[in-house]
């Protein structure tokens, strides 16, 4: 019953359009500035991952090319400055820490005069506890290695090699003397490659099912509203911990799977409104009226017009599961031990910062913080070329 | 073009050169309304009518002072003048302690207009207390003065109502209310009643009439529809593309109208008592008009009388019956209860071949409903369809699969019912290859192209989308792809009602010549009385999901049987000297 | 009213069952054989067997899951596997100091992200309102974990303007000094996403055609935001916070952890280290509950404040 509204301005095409949805929405895209330059550091980043995956960079990053701690030297920018502690005594302090934790002693390096040191202390053994994955209780070996005092031989062993090695790095070096150059760019591909992943795969399963209890409705509906209610009663980061918790496998691929299989409900909801509201549309009721196949209408005939909000909830799920990642991985719940990402590196800065060595913190969350900074400012400014109203919550 | 009657009145508004553009990406900035000029005096309406992209709510808004500074310019040589005074130069803080107390306007969608989670009496009030400094007591008191000034039952219950408890109606005479609260001196109302239904729009157009009357204000009434503005308005502007194309009193408008759009615009309009067998489409009156769509070979020269409609030489076989069919939707209240909403009850009636049977109500009359449930889009209720003499509601969907191409459908938003993601073509090829009208690729191809052609579309159409098109070009592509299935049975839902006043002529003539050609059935589903006249031979009345009342056209619009039906015809808007 | 409230706890029912039977799955089948965890680095195979009795893990399927069903309802989860606190203790005692850092978190940040969100609304789509989204946007792409760990080393241990970690009895000691700084640290992780997220539901509302109506009665641009348009984007403000009640519960647990406060977050973390099944069991059994409580008191205030809403 409705007129036409007067609508003060009419559709912008540009002259000589005579095109779809996506060259349309490319030509919005390409007139915002932000998501153009976002766009190529996100490929930048892309590059990296990629070759880092071929193993024609980084493939060398557990190496120890560095002394301990090796300074920052940024190619030479930046004059090393030693810290106050002498290089080689550093394994022999992370011993000390460890054996004070286990001893429960508050011995600090004399070099440290802080009134909060008893805290300090108990804050770093405790961290050691529960940073090292040796150190769980699933682990028959930590309790012996630890009372070997193992690691303190280990890399006590391993500096006596260490004669020849790089007195800076340029993004400086670890614990062990690993590049952190190196490690980082490991790491992101580790990071970026999971969150992607299980982004995809999430997306997915929460599409198709979305579609079919959108579409559906009915029984199909109603099961799969249930299944969608129990997921969602229990909070997002609890779910992922209790299947870490039971999963005693460490490792990308069930990182990849954990965040995938629990994290389809957003999705789920999203695409099933969006299916419900096309079900009701006018296309759809005429290609019904034809007797179109249900399937053909499912994924012929809806799915492209709400595939623009899949695609941008990919790419909102890709941030939010690689936070998720870095979280986990930080707890020891992530990655395997032999393999590292921003969280596991988060995990080694945060014990170096104490001992004021900043670099690897810098590394892993100045790469973090581009990433993600760049692939939101690359959604944003897709989904305002798509459409701006699909929400970010949920 | 002035009028002797108005050079008594004083000039309460005058616009003066005013054009206003608006920036876009991509393209030089559209200019919504051009160098337009015209007064509003005192204790006068004035009407600006013209088509979606006229210009007229730009117009409105501009005056009002409320349109995006961010994207609308105003050059400097535009005033728009007010006591002497160009608001245009006026800084936003003074223009706007002017609105809401020296004018005010309500708009199009009431439901959206007001808040809807505030009061009536809130939403009232607020504008007491800020133009008056009214006192919570003192406002409440002329807040019930005010609604039932306009007309509102109970008045003191309906101060505590939100917007969502009132029917449209209801919330656009509250709207009027908050409007006149301070008195203005102007009332902007933008297409108030085209959201609404048509005995509605009669009574809404009776109060501003009264209230205008009682308070001797100015109105500037804004619609797409002449012969409603026949019914109040003193002087009428008449707009097209952002310009003026002609202004004058409503008598002089109506009688003898000079611009050639204007004449166009009241005569590609049905009107209930002269039936025409062709509409004139805009085209016959305007040599700059938009291209050609009407291709030669559906010839007819307009106002080709006496092709009288073949009725009763020989009845058809019914094509369509239908006995007692009922629809119900079902809602839960309570814990188990679930309670039936009966959409349509017990509808019978039979359609012939070849023939138009108009169904007719107002909203939630259920005569969409009854159109989905012909066609299985929803499942009935109850009661028999006969297509061909066969029960469609008994078979099964395989077996329903061939009546699937007999019976098609088109429906009222062109915008949604094609597939934005599916060009033309892929959208006219899906059903020809589905119901084999065509053997391979190729030759559904050539078929589509073709049924391009027979409802005047370009070839170039084919490899188009959606939105590159007009509304009334879109209509054409749901109208090709329908019919290239060549149905027995065609469903108009609303066809035309989205559509301008020019485009629906073009349209409706487009039916009827389609149906000439292909004699195909029309189920036509409409509000609008005299779309229905036009085209049907018989038509059916509904209300709230009955039928109120059946009988062939010319017998119905004469003589109607039933209160509701002759309510309906009263309600029709007739402009200025044209008799019912 | 009353018959939608009745219906909605029915409707618990299935959810719970579910819940249920998820975890079920998870810890009995996913896992492998718990018995193997619980008897740690040496054990027999009697032992097992002992222990595979005891947990009931040697029954059929849906015996355990009555075991499940009763130890919820009975909210006796027995003991911790680790600790042999009794279960319900440990989250008796967890619930408090969570619960002192989130409600001032909750309350501030929820403020704090309203009014700087309607700042931000009456500047939209200029230059300024682009830069604090992009602002916003590098802030929310910082790891929590670089927030937690930079404001610790600089304010707790370089500045020593607040103590490292610790946890009082005294609810105006923890309040004051111990949850200061995760308070101010939940406060800059919490404000970006949230300012982003109430300035876009209140650009919805900007562009509704109430507030057209609202200029065209004369209305100042102040009222119009302070008034028309926050109290209906109140709306989905209110119902995202409610729905985000329950997670922050488990979500703060880095925050809990770094500053050791006893909290349910850093329970859940110390169990899931520890393989403590019946701690993580009863602690997401018990947050799914209240997940549903708050879900279904986020609809009830939703009716509240928004006349449009029938609850059938």
């Amino acid at each position: 019953m409705r007129q036409t509204h007067d609508s003060s301005v009419p559709e912008t095409i540009p002259e000589k359009s005579g095109n779809g949805f996506w060259a349309l929405a490319w030509l919005r895209f390409r007139d915002d500035r932000v998501g153009v330059v976002s766009i190529i550091f996100v490929a930048a980043f892309f590059i990296i991952v990629f070759l880092s995956a071929l193993g024609a960079v980084a493939s060398d990053w557990n190496k120890e090319v560095g002394i301990h701690d090796a300074p920052p030297d940024l190619w030479g920018l930046l004059t090393p400055v030693p810290p106050p502690e002498a290089m080689g005594n550093a394994a022999q302090r992370v011993a000390q820490t460890i054996k004070t934790a286990q001893h429960g002693e508050a011995l600090l390096p004399s070099t440290v005069v802080d009134p909060l040191a008893e805290t300090l202390a108990q804050l770093q053994g405790e961290r050691m506890e529960g940073a090292f994955p040796e150190s769980r209780v699933v682990d028959p070996l930590a309790e012996t290695l630890r009372e070997l005092g193992a690691e303190g031989m280990v890399l006590s062993a391993v500096e006596e090699k260490n004669a020849a090695k790089r007195t800076s790095l340029p993004f400086g070096g670890d614990r062990w003397g690993r590049d952190v150059l190196t490690k980082t760019i490991k790491g992101s591909q580790i990071s970026i490659t999971v969150g992607l992943s299980a982004a995809l795969l999430a997306t997915l399963l929460g599409t198709l099912l979305g579609a079919l209890a959108g579409y559906y409705g009915g029984r199909t509906d109603d099961v799969l509203n249930w299944a969608y209610s129990v997921f969602n009663a229990i909070p997002y980061l609890l779910l992922i911990l209790a299947v870490a918790a039971v999963l005693q496998q460490r490792g990308v691929m069930t990182v990849i799977l954990i965040l995938g299989l629990t994290g389809w409900t957003g999705v789920f909801r999203l695409i099933r409104a969006e299916y419900l509201k096309h079900r009701g549309r006018e296309y759809v009721q005429a290609a019904r009226a034809f007797g179109v196949p249900d399937r053909r209408i499912l994924f012929l005939h809806i799915l492209p017009n709400v595939s623009h909000v899949a695609l941008v909830k990919v790419s909102l799920l890709a941030v939010g599961f690689i936070k998720a990642e870095v979280i986990l991985s930080f707890l020891g719940f992530g990655v395997a031990v032999d393999e590292v990402s921003w969280g596991s590196m988060l995990n080694d800065a945060y014990q170096e910062l104490i001992l004021g060595r900043w670099w690897e913190l810098a590394a892993a969350g100045g790469a973090m913080a581009l990433f993600v900074t760049v692939f939101s400012l690359l959604t944003d400014a897709m989904r305002d070329a798509l459409d701006p109203k699909i929400r970010e919550t949920s | 073009m002035t009028t002797s009657a108005n050079t008594a009145k004083l000039t309460l508004f005058s616009v003066e050169q005013l054009s206003v553009a608006f920036r876009r990406r991509w393209q030089a900035p559209f200019l919504a309304v051009r160098e337009l000029t015209f007064t509003i005096h005192e204790d006068e309406t004035v009407a600006l009518v013209g088509e979606s992209g006229s210009g007229k709510s730009v117009t409105a808004l501009a005056m009002m002072g409320l349109l995006p500074k961010d994207s609308a310019d105003i050059p400097e040589v535009s005033r728009i003048v007010y006591q002497g005074c160009d608001l245009l130069r006026y800084t936003d803080e003074e223009r706007r302690r002017l609105r809401g107390t020296d004018m005010a306007m309500i708009f199009q969608e009431p439901m959206t207009s007001l808040n809807p989670v505030f009061t009536i009496g809130y939403q009232i009030a607020e504008v007491l207390r800020l133009h008056k400094g009214m006192s919570a007591v003192a406002s409440k008191a002329r807040c019930i003065e005010l609604l039932d000034e306009v007309g509102l039952p109970e008045p003191r219950r309906a101060l505590a109502r939100y917007p969502s408890q009132l029917s449209g109606g209801q919330q656009q005479r509250a709207m009027i209310a908050m409007a006149l609260a301070c008195t203005p001196r102007l009332l902007i109302a933008d297409e108030p009643t085209t959201a609404l239904d048509v005995t509605v729009q009669k009574q809404i157009v009776e109060l501003l009439k009264t209230l205008k009357a009682r308070h001797r204000m100015s109105i500037l009434f804004i619609s797409h529809d002449l012969a409603l503005v026949g019914e109040l308005a003193d002087r009428i502007v008449v707009m097209r593309h952002g310009e003026m194309r002609e202004e004058g009193s409503a008598d002089q408008i109506f009688s003898s109208p000079q611009n050639r759009y204007t004449q166009a615009l009241l005569q590609c309009r049905p009107q209930l008592g002269d039936v025409p067998s062709r509409l004139p489409v805009i085209d016959d009156f305007m040599v700059e008009a938009t291209p050609r769509q009407t291709p030669a070979a559906f010839g007819g020269t307009p106002f080709e009388k006496g092709a009288k409609r073949k009725q009763g030489e020989g009845k058809a076989p019914p094509l369509l019956e239908v006995d007692r069919l009922r629809k119900s939707f079902f809602k839960r209240e309570g814990l188990w209860r679930r309670y039936e909403i009966p959409a349509v009850k017990e509808a019978s009636f039979t359609l012939r071949r070849g023939e138009t049977l108009g169904i007719v109500g107002e909203s939630g009359s259920g005569k969409t409903t009854l159109g989905l449930t012909l066609l299985r889009l929803h499942q009935a209720t109850g009661g028999a369809v006969h297509f061909d003499g066969q029960n469609i509601l008994s078979l099964s969907e395989e077996a329903f699969m061939t009546y699937r191409r007999r019976m098609q459908i088109v429906f009222q938003n062109p915008y949604a019912s094609l597939n934005p993601r599916f060009t033309v073509g892929q959208s006219l090829i899906e059903p020809i290859l589905l119901h084999k009208m065509a053997s391979g690729r190729k030759a559904a191809t050539s078929l589509a192209f073709d049924w391009l052609h027979r409802v005047g579309l370009d070839r170039d159409a084919f490899d188009k989308y959606p939105h590159e098109f007009s509304g009334g070009q879109r209509q054409r592509v749901a109208l090709a792809r329908a019919l290239a299935v060549e149905p027995e049975l065609l469903i108009c839902d609303e066809p035309v009602s989205a559509l301008d006043v020019s485009v629906q002529a073009q349209i409706l003539n487009l039916l009827k010549d389609l149906q000439g050609q292909l004699g195909v059935s029309y189920l036509f589903i409409s509000h609008d009385l005299a779309v229905v006249r036009y085209l049907c031979d018989a038509v059916m009345v509904m209300r709230d999901g009955e039928v109120v009342e059946i009988n062939d056209v010319d017998s119905l619009y004469r003589h109607p049987q039933s209160v509701y039906t002759q309510q309906l015809l009263a309600a029709v808007p007739r402009g200025r000297g044209q008799p019912a | 009213m009353t018959a939608y409230i009745i219906r909605r706890l029915l409707q618990m029912i299935p959810t719970m069952l579910g819940v249920v039977l998820l975890l079920f799955v998870l810890f009995n089948w996913v896992g492998g054989d718990p018995a193997y965890i619980l008897a740690g680095k040496v054990f027999s195979e009697a032992q097992i067997a002992n222990i595979r009795y005891q947990l009931g893990i040697d029954r059929p399927a849906y015996v355990q899951i009555g075991i499940f069903l009763k130890q919820i309802i009975t909210a006796d989860f027995g003991a911790s596997w680790s600790t042999q606190e009794p279960v319900s203790d440990i989250l008796k005692t967890r619930l408090g100091p969570s619960l002192t850092v989130l409600l001032p978190l909750l309350v501030l940040g929820t403020l704090l992200a309203i009014a700087l969100s309607l700042v931000v609304a009456r500047f939209r789509r200029s230059l300024t309102d682009r830069m604090v989204m992009i602002a916003c946007t590098v802030g929310m792409s910082i790891s929590i974990l670089v927030y937690i760990i930079i404001f610790q080393y600089v304010f707790a241990y370089r500045l020593a303007w607040f103590p490292i970690q610790g946890w009082s009895d005294s609810l105006w000691t923890n309040l004051t000094t111990f949850a200061a700084l995760p308070i101010l640290i939940g406060l800059c992780v919490g404000l970006a996403p949230d300012l982003r997220l109430f300035r876009s539901f209140m650009l919805d509302e900007v562009e509704q055609d109430y507030v057209r109506t609202a200029r065209a009665k004369g209305l100042t641009e102040k009222r119009i935001l302070w008034i028309h348009v926050l109290r209906n984007a109140s709306i989905p403000i209110v119902t995202y916070v409610m729905a985000a009640l329950p997670g922050l519960l488990v979500g703060a647990l880095l925050i809990e952890r770094f500053f050791s406060i006893p909290g349910i977050g850093r329970e859940v973390l110390l169990a899931v280290e520890r393989s403590d099944f019946p701690v993580i069991k009863a602690i997401t059994v018990y947050v799914a509950i209240a997940t549903m409580f708050a879900n279904l008191a986020a609809d009830l205030i939703y009716k509240a404040v928004d006349p449009r809403v029938e609850l059938k």
